[in-house]
């Protein structure tokens, strides 16, 4: 059934006339890259569910069909798809069949309120239904134990939003709760599941997806760590959370269980083409997506470009799935003055093993392995003075710091080369930038160091040079700072007034602050312990200086007493009297010397104006 | 400043390490340990106001004071290394004998044995020309002084610690590396300071005899029973010298001294630096 205002949309029943899925947080543009790649032309393809709109752009070369339970979603696609479908999983018509469905979004928003509800099990048996044999499968499913879950300040089970007419959790056998149990359900409905990916930072927004094998494997690639840690901070920044979302996906990584805490999954399924048959008729390779990326990136969060990783002969290597992104990159940055500017071919080529910079040297701190930081801080600055020309650095290496450079043994090496800087740089200043970010993250981080509290971000900074066996001083780490501004206000597209007020707010950065980016109650808890620590040591050394002060008064007051006593003394007058004829002459020198330099003055002064009446 | 600091010229050494030049050392925002020591680096019965930086010269001497609650400790190495830093291009000159140093306690304490004893174990032991350096305070104690004058050795002090920022003498330090250079090996009856340093400025190091035990010494932290049990390879007549060098390059910190400008920093002199300038 189709309405006459809007031909292009179809409401079979089952619609919800005035709900909207679409959220202005939300996002999945890795998604949208993936999709452009498993999706060939022309094929037949079904949205089910709300999706990100970059992934109708990316799909422009296949025939659409939408399932959307809202009506306005529906009329705000309905110009760019081939057909909407509004309703619940029951609108979609029996018998039809598709190369691909998509359920970007999970199973829980392909359900309206209108109609009998189907639950996870049926809702999966219908979209499968959908998929023809031979076809694919991209399901979603959120993971009630994800890191989103463990960081949240309100408690998943009192859900009171508009979405919430049931809470769907844990506590409900008949949905899957993990990866697992997610590939027995797709098995039992006749999928066989494929590659599968840990979906990160939050359920609602993906800005990177990575391969859930390759992350129990590599725990400590270099990659994984600084993406997971991008991801966490920009997708929680200004959000109040219980603990650094950072730290934990991190320390997940770390522990092989980056996966198992993804706040979601996505998993690419098999539909055979004989169930019966499944195994024999598709090869391992093909099934389990053999060819796919390792990871898809995108860095910097929301409205950046996503870049894949795609593993070869020759290791991981950058992929760039959109080529014609570059000619329009070219031109801005090379045109502009800024500090910094994006490479338009970059990140392209391998992407270098090793552990990340900034994990070696937080563990470092942590377990104050001094001999440990000293060896990573010199290798840095040997490596960075290697490669100088004339003392200065230019392109990614100059710009790159602790989160973006990655060691293995004594090789250091940048991660991402996408921005590179627009004017070489000193050694020092380079070396100085990377350490004074540091410096920040360790100490508004409440990380637990090696040095004293008295030390600011500009003293650490200092100090970590002086580890780095570097003799640079605070005029050192000024220009540091200016240039992280310039570099920061370039990366960001900030104006001159930006970059003033970036720079102003980074040289206001104190060792008591919480860090940027999400409000963590851990963190403003231990911001709040840091600054009483200060108080009480502060307090203590007043008393301290007042006791000091009081002992040395009294001994002042002592030698007074003495110098009072001498000087009314016999042999204290009769020497004074005895001195007194040199005292005399003394004062009478200086007087007459006086009167010299006042003469001499004058006739200096007095002869310019002869020379003129001249 | 903590006057603890001023002692044996260590405040006056970082100074002129730091580039402050050789005048009156600005204030150390911390308390510098001021002598090899085997509890938290601070000398017990000194008040100190709490939380303020213990400035320390060990990494093994950090995880103690951690462990029995001292906070804000850091490691920057001994005063002696940064002196060793400053002076690694001077002329060395030939070395001979030996140099010893009976133990002293402080001006506080009394040691308790028999340095005629001592003196014997001396003349048996060493090979060649000894001399013993007194702490200012027996040296200044004529009959012990004249006991060690009275067998054969040279007799010198390296000057007075100082007191209360009173009569420090800035100059200890360089006078104690001057004469260790002159010797091929460093004695003592104890483990103490002296030795890391005759070390560290290459003396073959040696430890034996009775080790005095002070009037009152504080038990709290093991004594020389301790020591002994902890540092076996630093006690004998011959010592391993790699074993030495090794174990000295630890407790002195030589590898945590940090160039002027990260010192600056850690002492509280950035600022006054800026200003100076």
């Amino acid at each position: 059934m189709t309405t006459e205002t809007a031909p292009a949309v179809a409401l079979p029943g089952g619609e919800m006339l005035s709900w909207s899925d679409q959220r202005g947080e939300a996002g999945n543009d890795p998604l949208a890259a993936l999709a452009a790649r498993l999706v060939p032309a022309g094929a037949r393809v079904l949205l089910a569910g709300p999706h990100d709109p970059a992934l109708l752009d990316a799909l422009t070369h296949a025939r659409i069909t939408c399932l959307l339970r809202g009506y306005p979603d529906a009329a705000a696609v309905a110009g760019r798809v081939d057909r909407v479908l509004v309703a619940g999983p029951h609108g979609l018509p029996p018998g039809e069949e598709y190369d691909v469905v998509i359920a970007g979004g999970g199973l829980d928003a392909v359900e309206s309120v209108e109609g009998a509800r189907l639950g996870w099990d049926a809702a999966l048996a219908r979209l499968v239904a959908a998929v023809r044999p031979g076809g694919q499968l991209l399901l979603r499913l959120d993971n009630p134990l994800g890191v989103h879950r463990l960081v949240a300040a309100a408690s998943w089970y009192a859900g009171r939003d508009d979405a919430e007419w049931t809470v769907g959790g844990v506590l409900d056998a008949h949905r899957p709760a993990n990866l697992d149990q997610l590939r027995v359900r797709l098995a039992a409905a006749g999928m066989r599941a494929g590659a599968s990916y840990a979906a990160y930072p939050r359920p609602d927004l993906t800005t990177a997806l990575l391969a859930t094998d390759q992350l129990a494997r590599r725990t400590s690639s270099g990659l994984f760590d600084a993406v997971l840690h991008d991801a966490c901070t920009s997708g929680f920044g200004g959000r109040f959370v219980l603990a650094d979302p950072a730290r934990l996906a991190v320390d997940a990584l770390h522990a092989g269980r980056a996966a198992e805490l993804a706040p979601s999954w996505l998993v690419v399924a098999h539909r055979a083409v004989d169930p019966l048959t499944t195994d024999e008729r598709y090869g391992t390779a093909a099934v389990d997506g053999d060819g796919l990326p390792v990871a898809l990136v995108q860095a910097g969060g929301p409205g950046n470009t996503v870049v894949e990783v795609v593993d070869g002969p020759q290791g991981w290597s950058w992929h760039r799935p959109d080529p014609g992104d570059r000619t329009e990159a070219a031109a801005a940055p090379y045109a502009s003055r800024e500090a910094a500017f994006r490479d338009p071919a970059a990140p392209d080529g391998p992407v270098p093993d090793g552990r990340l910079l900034r994990s070696l040297l937080l563990d470092g701190c942590l377990r104050r392995d001094t001999t440990l930081l000293r060896r990573l801080l010199r290798g840095y600055a040997d490596w960075l003075a290697d490669q100088a020309g004339d003392g200065r650095l230019t392109g990614a290496v100059a710009l790159a710091g602790a989160d973006n450079l990655v060691v293995a043994g004594d090789r250091f090496a940048v991660l991402d080369p996408t921005w590179r800087a627009n004017a070489p740089l000193p050694v020092d200043v380079v070396l100085a930038r990377t350490l004074w970010r540091f410096s920040a993250e360790l100490l508004t981080g409440g990380y637990a160091h090696p040095w004293t509290s008295t030390l600011d971000v500009a003293g650490l900074t200092v100090v970590l040079g002086g580890v780095a066996g570097r003799d640079f001083d605070r005029a050192v780490v000024d220009a540091a700072v200016e240039t992280e501004a310039a570099v920061g206000a370039a990366v960001r597209g900030l104006d001159a007034d930006g970059r003033v007020g970036l720079d102003t707010e980074l040289r206001a950065v104190t060792p008591t602050d919480p860090p940027p980016g999400p409000g963590s109650y851990q963190q403003l808890r231990e911001a709040w312990l840091r600054q009483r620590e200060e108080n009480t040591r502060l307090t203590a050394l007043l008393k301290w200086t007042e006791d000091l002060l009081t002992s040395r008064e009294r001994a002042l007051r002592r030698s007074e007493a003495a110098v009072n006593l001498l000087s009314g003394s016999l042999s204290y007058k009769v020497g004074r009297l005895a001195i007194t004829p040199a005292r005399l002459a003394k004062r009478g020198a200086r007087a007459a010397k006086r009167r010299a330099v006042a003469a001499i003055a004058q006739k200096q002064q007095d002869r310019p104006d002869k020379q003129e009446q001249q | 400043m903590h006057h603890a600091n001023h002692f044996y010229g260590h405040a006056h050494v970082l100074a002129r390490y730091a580039g402050l030049g050789d005048g009156h050392p600005p204030r150390i925002n911390g308390y510098v340990q001021h002598g090899w020591n085997i509890g938290d680096g601070l000398a017990p019965g000194h008040p100190y106001a709490e939380r303020t930086p213990s400035l320390l010269w060990s990494e093994q001497t950090r995880r103690r004071a951690w462990s029995v609650g001292r906070r804000n400790v850091t490691v920057i190495g001994a005063p002696f290394v940064y002196l060793l830093a400053m002076q690694a291009d001077e002329p060395q000159p030939e070395r001979a004998g030996t140099i010893w140093y009976p133990f002293h306690g402080w001006e506080g304490q009394h040691v308790k044995g028999d340095h005629k004893e001592l003196i014997a174990r001396i003349r048996d032991t060493e090979p060649g020309p000894v001399t013993v350096c007194l702490y200012w305070h027996e040296h200044r104690m004529r009959r012990v002084r004249r006991l060690y004058e009275n067998a054969g050795f040279r007799v010198i002090c390296h000057g007075y610690r100082g007191h209360w920022w009173k009569d420090t003498d800035p100059e200890f330090l360089d006078r104690q590396l001057a004469e260790l250079r002159r010797h091929a090996r460093v004695a003592s009856n104890r483990l103490t300071s002296a030795i890391f340093y005759g070390i560290a400025a290459g003396c073959e190091p040696a430890v034996y005899g009775d080790p005095m035990v002070l009037a009152n010494e504080d038990p709290t932290f093991g004594g020389t029973a301790r020591i002994r049990r902890q540092w076996p390879e630093l006690h004998g007549e011959q010592v391993h010298l790699p074993t030495a060098v090794e174990i000295a390059r630890a407790e002195l910190g030589t590898d945590h001294r940090y160039p002027p400008a990260a010192l600056r920093e850690l002492l509280g002199w950035a600022h006054l630096q800026e200003e100076t300038t």
